[in-house]
């Protein structure tokens, strides 16, 4: 059983405590970064179910590699550094192709909800559509790296020095990443703003 | 989100970058106050940062989820990882200390059965050569086999000649002409 006040326990100590044998403490860090965890991974695949699968796998995969954490970053550093390989990895892996997403949409099998306001028009809903439509395809077709830098700043508010330590390149080329990825997509945007 | 007809127009291009970065309050004090001074005189500049204002956060909203959805997304993760390592003991318990004769173990019984498979099997494994398994000879090889024929017709020949030659010699008692 963890005792109440572990909920208090800031992540170097619930990780030192799994790597001395005490894996119950893990269970407070899934708590802490299950949303987190899910978002990043939704993002990637823009799938619920996936996406939980994904973020799943990512703990299990950090809980069975706690012991070789050593410290040199933050803990939600290396669990962000896991979940986004794995991301990458299975977008790599399933080859998706966007067309693919968009025939689901048309379907109406994805809420467009971001991107709308409540009291819109028809109108205004078929175009906030088509804009978010148009969001997805610009990130889905951008490089990983850039979409990767995009995602874990715009969409889970990383810093830059952290987005760096997760892709494991420089500040400077995290800075030209983002710079990219924005502008392609206030480009693809054109119409809309 | 209104449709607004307009020529998209970049930032001035010693800012743009900057621009996003001042968006994301990722620029020092002195970095942030010449970006301001400059969009205050620049139109395009402030219309880029207005546009990233309206659009980057819309991007960013995330479709909020149930509370059910994270009780059963945790109480699914625990049972995976409960199940990982129940899988991860048996392995363990297999290589534990305790059971580490079982490695040497696993040897001999491998060499055995491979000693057993030689001697008893040796029967099954006669060895035929069928064409499929006949080497395919190099040309090289070959065209030296053909010059073996010719210097073998030329032996025959000499053959041949000294025979021709010792038509006219004397026998011998035995039948055998003297060269």
């Amino acid at each position: 059983m963890v005792p109440e006040n572990a909920q208090e326990f800031r992540d170097e100590e619930l990780v030192a405590l799994c790597q001395r044998g005490e894996g119950q403490y893990f269970e407070i860090l899934i708590r802490r970064y299950m949303e987190k965890a899910f978002r990043i991974a939704l993002d990637f695949t823009h799938d619920t179910e996936e996406a939980k699968d994904l973020s799943q796998d990512a703990f299990l995969r950090a809980f069975s590699r706690i012991k070789q954490f050593d410290g040199r970053s933050s803990f939600y550093t290396w669990f962000y550094r896991l979940t986004v390989n794995l991301c990458l990895d299975h977008t790599r892996r399933k080859g998706r192709v966007i067309w693919e997403r968009l025939e689901k949409e048309a379907d109406g099998a994805i809420e467009t909800v971001e991107l709308m306001d409540d009291s819109a028009t028809p109108d205004q809903e078929a175009m906030a559509g088509e804009a978010i439509r148009r969001v997805d395809q610009t990130l889905d077709a951008m490089p990983k790296k850039q979409r990767t830098a995009f995602l874990l700043r715009n969409h889970q508010g990383l810093s830059i020095t952290d987005i760096a330590k997760v892709m494991k390149t420089t500040e400077g080329t995290v800075r030209v990443y983002l710079h990219r990825a924005v502008a392609a997509l206030r480009q693809s945007l054109v119409e809309f703003v | 989100m209104k449709e607004v007809n307009r020529k998209l127009e970049s930032a001035c291009r010693a800012f743009e970058a900057d621009l996003v970065l001042y968006y994301y309050g990722d620029v020092a004090e002195p970095e942030r106050h010449r970006i301001e001074r400059h969009c205050q005189g620049c139109f395009r500049c402030r219309r880029f940062l207005d546009d990233l204002n309206r659009l980057l956060p819309q991007m960013a909203k995330a479709t909020p989820l149930p509370a059910d959805f994270w009780d059963g997304y945790y109480k699914e993760t625990m049972q995976k990882l409960a199940a990982q390592e129940a899988r991860g003991s048996w392995l363990r318990n297999l290589f534990a200390p305790m059971h580490v004769w079982l490695i040497p173990a696993f040897g001999t019984v491998a060499v055995v059965a491979l000693a057993v498979m030689l001697v008893f099997g040796k029967s099954g494994w006669n060895f035929q050569w069928t064409p499929a398994q006949q080497v395919k000879i190099p040309q090289e090889v070959l065209a030296d086999a053909n010059k073996m024929e010719f210097f073998e017709s030329m032996d025959l020949l000499e053959s041949l000649g000294v025979l021709e030659k010792m038509e006219g010699l004397p026998q011998d008692s035995t039948g055998v002409r003297q060269l």
